[in-house]
């Protein structure tokens, strides 16, 4: 048992290992120095409490769509809708954030909910449209993505509704009220702990609750579940409910927590992340929060890296390809360092779910 | 791990039958019907206003273009077995590369090369991961998107110009009304998009290339016992798809001129909807992309025209909405070949 | 269950494992510095050399190499800001890059021209619009002396740092201020204006009597400001003519970078019948006027920020003219009255105004011209209203 734990973590970290390495290259080939360079990455993310604090405040949102596309490939849907949702969830929690006064208690819960259940809507439209007129949830999330960004940059454009006041002709909401601020503990974000707790919820949904039997049932293999009696109608439908809700909470806790308003095109990255992070994680919903820490950590100690070096930040999408790659390829891995080990590695197998209607 | 891909009774292109693997030209009478709408549309539209229907006309194609090849190289690689959501990255390393080699050498044909060669060579990594390591097909394709963008981002650098595409009207066909300026006064890679519909459906459903492809995609291990190498076909086909990958990147070019961080803004994904909305038919994606085309086409001319006062970001809607409408609509499911995503390993 | 939790406790314990890693390269790092000290004066050798080319070129003093070069002399060096006689600026990008040739590159290459004069100077480029605060903090905690934050997105963390620091200047491009803090300066411009004396121009060389605007998205103030006042411009000198204008249907993050959308659209504006192509939107207007020089002089455009005739030389077949927001200047000038002692603080309005003809000088007519002369100072002085409100 140990020594299987033991070798789970090998690899991973071999793969982490070995991303940075070859980055490292790249960034030694472009005429930099790669240690003086992840020197400052290093700092940036980890160096004191407030870089901690950012590297977890980035990590949030990374959590919850890498969350949000690892429960939806439970159930053998492709959510490439995170993006869309997210801006749904940051605009709506957002909306109770500044329109209401309530007492704290009661005001952040009620801003994180309406954020995730109005995502949820958008995600279970595109489960609906597939389970009952079959249109592929590729499809219908893409073009809901471009759908959810136009509205929400209509509702706080300078003719929207929930256009700021006070911010002249700017494209923004009001600030929420203080009763809303998701608030800070020792310099630490409490968003990630929500964060956490979601990817708990989820892990024991997943593995332990009898819904979490019927996704998996239903992603495995949608005829043998119909003859078990599972409504794949009403599976679908729900898994893409849940997923977008933790998309959309992703959105809120990052304005409750951070932005404390609803801006357009912010974190406009997080459709892609969240399907890396899910990948990184082999969907397994606890792992999901180290490999968000890590993309995170890259992103919020980007700013010291440039500020020390001239790499330009887009080397941590070359980095976090690399990494990726070595963490699907354990084989590639072995060869490399020369490791010995039984095939332990578990193939994960996410086309499945590609086509099936 | 065997593949053991369940033997598909009614499948889109009935795999299991011989006479099918020949080559029935299936016609879909729903997209062929919406297409007949529009048609009719459009020749109204045209006596009522000439030149706003030519220019929204003109635009459909020409926005469809880098879709159609795109969804192409899709479709060839999903025909083959092989799931590629990586066609993003693809196309903004073929744009990147095609970019690069046509500014430095000052030759158009070099750069489209260059563009295609670089696609191509992404296109081997998903098969290579997908034959050799047995990766998810998923992740792969992701690691392309991921990587395509990081890196040409990171090594690109302002200020190189290349010369630009010319338009090539086609002498004669371009004066026609409408059709004219529609579909004869192009860049060369719009052409290169509408011939290439016809010699993907010609080579998948009639040649003996196609079959091979087609049977390696529905039932390698079928494939593999009368002969067919299934991990040969693979490299190749994708390998091929990755040049078509190539002209859909350099077809932005042949709009934009020169190179831009991210510039593809998620036209790789737009074209695995149209892929799948085009039921895996080259046809069926020339229709999808012109649809397409034409929404994005109209919420311009919409703009331009001040149809309706609703903000701006309504218009942008539109191409979304309703294709997301025509969609739901038609309820058009699909089902991709069988053997789709699954590593094959030789009995 | 227990198997579960070991494996998410090992990898984070595998996650610190790799950041301990990294952390002794680090260490590593100083305690070899002898090969950083050989790097850093190859560096410093290869930057005199390209200076030296520079100075041969000075035209070409705003390249890119010099960007490059700027930073490299700094790289791995130490921070000279903690003295009182060394000018430190620092440029804070909105999201974009410094490259980006429009706001950021110009605000940049002001910078430059105080590094020039012999100030330190540095950038940081803005990966996500929550960094902001970040991406200045950094600038404080190395007591850099002025920040130059770009954008009227960053006004906010702007000012919020300006208050927390009072000691440090900063400049603010395209930030509205709506009161006066001491230590801040807000460069904006009267886009309209610019809008209005090219829409002007653009009413007075159309032939087919309709203009075109291929813009960027409304969620940015200053596009709106060009776009209404090139309305005004238009109806100005030709009543009769027919405006047809979009913007970019996408949302903030694709409206600038999506030059396939601008050359399309461009296309689609000919199509319809315009023969001038006002194209205002980072890369997605100059796509745009790419594809209207394809018309090989049969079709006009107008850039926008800067003069795009050295920015964009592809468009130099169509290139009127360009509405311009000189941004360079301003930043130099807001700078040095800091330095001289007499710190502008509110909105600082800096100059707009039409680049040159350039080859088209011999192509618009006379009269044409005279008439923009004439009509520049009025609108410039609010004489001529421009028709455009905030």
């Amino acid at each position: 048992m140990e020594r299987l734990a033991w070798r789970q973590v090998l690899l991973p970290v071999l793969a982490v290992v070995l991303g940075l390495v070859s980055g490292g290259l790249l960034i030694f080939v472009s005429g930099d120095n790669p240690l003086t360079a992840y020197g400052g990455m290093l700092e940036g993310a980890f160096g004191d409490t407030d870089a901690v604090g950012r590297t977890l405040e980035k990590a949030t949102p990374l959590v919850m769509g890498g969350l949000a596309v690892a429960f939806a490939f439970k159930a053998g849907l492709f959510n490439i809708g995170g993006q869309g949702q997210l801006l749904l969830g940051a605009s709506f929690s957002a909306w109770v954030g500044f329109r209401f006064g309530l007492p704290a208690p009661i005001h952040i819960p009620l801003a994180l909910l309406v954020g995730g259940i109005v995502a949820s809507g958008l995600g279970a439209l595109a489960g609906l449209l597939k389970a009952t007129r079959g249109t592929h949830e590729v499809i219908s999330t893409i073009m809901l993505n471009f759908v959810a960004a136009n509205l929400t940059d209509w509702l706080v454009s300078r003719d929207g509704p929930w256009n700021d006041p006070d911010g002249g002709a700017l494209a923004r909401s009001p600030l929420i009220q203080d009763s809303a601020v998701l608030p800070k503990v020792g310099g630490l974000p409490t968003g990630f702990l929500v964060a956490v707790a979601a990817a708990v919820v989820i892990w024991w949904l997943v593995s332990r609750s009898t819904l979490g039997f019927e996704v998996l049932t239903v992603g495995a293999n949608p005829k043998a579940a119909t003859y078990a009696g599972i409504s794949v109608t009403r599976i679908t439908v729900l898994a893409m409910g849940i997923s977008a809700f933790l998309a959309g909470l992703g959105g809120a806790i990052q304005t409750l927590g951070v932005n404390e308003r609803f801006e357009p095109g912010f974190n406009t990255g997080l459709g892609f992340d969240g399907i890396t992070i899910a990948l990184l994680a082999r969907t397994n919903a606890l792992a999901v929060i180290p490999a968000a820490v890590l993309i995170g950590a890259m992103d919020a100690g980007s700013t010291l890296m440039q500020a020390r070096t001239d790499v330009a930040p887009e080397i941590i999408s070359v980095i976090q390809a690399f990494v990726l790659f070595f963490v699907a390829a354990p084989s590639v891995v072995r060869w490399i360092v020369r490791l010995r080990t039984g095939d332990d590695d578990r193939a994960i197998d996410l086309g499945a779910g590609w086509g099936a209607a | 791990m065997t593949t053991t891909s369940p033997a598909p009774t009614s499948p889109a292109s009935a795999p299991g039958s011989a006479r099918s693997l020949l080559g029935r030209v299936r016609v879909d009478y729903r997209i062929l019907a919406g297409l007949a709408v529009i048609a009719v549309a459009m020749i109204i539209a045209y006596q009522w206003d000439s030149q706003q229907t030519t220019a929204v006309a003109a635009r459909t194609i020409r926005e469809a273009a880098p879709l159609i090849l795109a969804a192409l190289c899709g479709l060839i690689g999903e025909r083959s077995g092989i799931i590629n959501i990586g066609i993003e990255g693809q196309m903004l390393l073929a744009a990147f590369v095609g970019f690069m080699v046509a500014s430095s050498s000052g030759n158009l044909i070099l750069g489209v090369m260059g563009g295609m060669a670089a696609a191509s060579v992404a296109g081997l990594f998903l098969a290579w991961t997908a034959v050799a390591l047995k990766m998810d097909q998923i992740i792969a394709g992701t690691i392309i998107n991921i990587f395509g963008l990081g890196v040409t981002s990171f090594l690109y650098v302002q200020g190189r110009t290349m010369p630009s595409v010319p338009n090539w009207p086609i002498p004669g066909l371009d004066e026609l009304p409408l059709i004219g300026s529609m579909l004869f006064s192009h860049g060369p890679l719009t052409y290169a998009a509408l011939v290439a519909v016809v010699v993907v459906h010609v080579a998948l459903f009639q040649t003996r290339w196609g079959l091979r492809t087609r049977a390696v995609g529905e039932h390698p291990s079928a494939a593999d016992t009368v002969g067919v190498r299934v991990y040969f076909v693979r490299y190749r086909n994708l390998a091929i798809a990755g040049m078509l990958a190539g002209l859909a990147g350099f077809a932005l070019l042949q709009s934009a001129s020169v190179f831009n961080r991210g510039m593809t803004n998620g036209k790789g994904f737009i074209a695995l909807a149209v892929m799948i909305f085009g039921r895996y038919r080259p046809f069926g994606v020339l229709s999808a992309a012109v649809l397409f085309g034409f929404f994005n086409a109209l919420q311009a001319q919409l703009q331009f025209r001040q149809a309706f006062d609703i903000p701006p970001q309504f218009f942008g809607m539109i191409p979304f909405v309703f294709t997301i409408a025509v969609l739901a609509i038609a309820g058009l499911r699909t089902r991709p070949p069988a053997a789709i995503g699954q590593p094959y390993e030789k009995e | 269950m227990r198997t579960k939790w070991l494996r998410l406790l090992a990898l984070l314990a595998a996650l610190s494992l790799v950041a301990a890693a990294c952390g002794s390269d680090d260490d590593d790092t100083e305690a070899g510095s002898s090969d950083d000290t050989a790097e850093s004066t190859d560096d410093a050798a290869e930057d005199d050399a390209m200076e030296e080319d520079d100075a041969m070129e000075e035209d070409d003093a705003m390249e890119e190499d010099d960007a490059m070069e700027e930073d490299d002399a700094m790289a791995d060096g130490d921070v000279p800001c903690e003295e009182d006689d060394v000018l430190c600026v620092g440029l804070v990008t909105d999201v974009g890059t410094i490259d980006d040739k429009s706001f950021n590159q110009s605000a940049w290459e002001g910078v430059q021209q105080l590094g020039d004069a012999g100030a330190h100077v540095d950038f940081i480029e803005t990966q996500d619009s929550v960094d902001y605060g970040t991406n200045i903090g950094t600038f404080v905690d190395q007591n850099y002396d002025v920040i130059v934050t770009v954008g009227f997105a960053l006004g906010e963390a702007t000012l919020e740092a300006a208050t927390a620091n009072p000691d440090t200047y900063f400049v603010g491009v395209d930030q509205f201020q709506g009161e006066a803090v001491d230590n801040v300066a807000g460069l904006i411009f009267p886009e309209d204006q610019a809008g209005f004396l090219a829409g002007a121009l653009a009413g007075l060389i159309t032939e087919t009597g309709t203009v075109a605007q291929v813009l960027g998205t409304d969620l940015v103030p200053p596009v709106v400001a060009f776009k209404e006042g090139f309305d005004g411009g238009v109806a100005y000198t030709n009543p009769d003519a027919t405006i047809i204008a979009t913007y970019h249907p996408g949302g903030l993050d694709v409206a600038f970078t999506d030059p396939t959308w601008g050359a399309d659209t461009a296309r689609q504006a000919l199509d319809n019948g315009a023969d001038v192509v006002f194209a205002a939107g980072g890369q997605t207007g100059n796509g745009g006027l790419a594809e209207v020089a394809k018309e090989g002089g049969e079709a006009f455009c107008i850039g926008v920020d800067t003069d795009q005739w050295e920015t964009v030389p592809e468009a130099q077949p169509c290139l009127v003219t360009s509405a311009m927001k000189l941004i360079t200047p301003g930043v130099v000038d807001i700078v040095n009255a800091w330095q001289a002692g007499d710190a502008p603080s509110g909105n600082f309005i800096g100059d707009v105004g039409l680049a040159s003809y350039h080859d088209f000088a011999s192509v618009i007519p006379q009269d044409i011209q005279d008439q923009i002369e004439e009509l520049t100072p009025m609108v410039l002085s609010g004489e001529v209203s421009t028709g455009y409100t905030p």
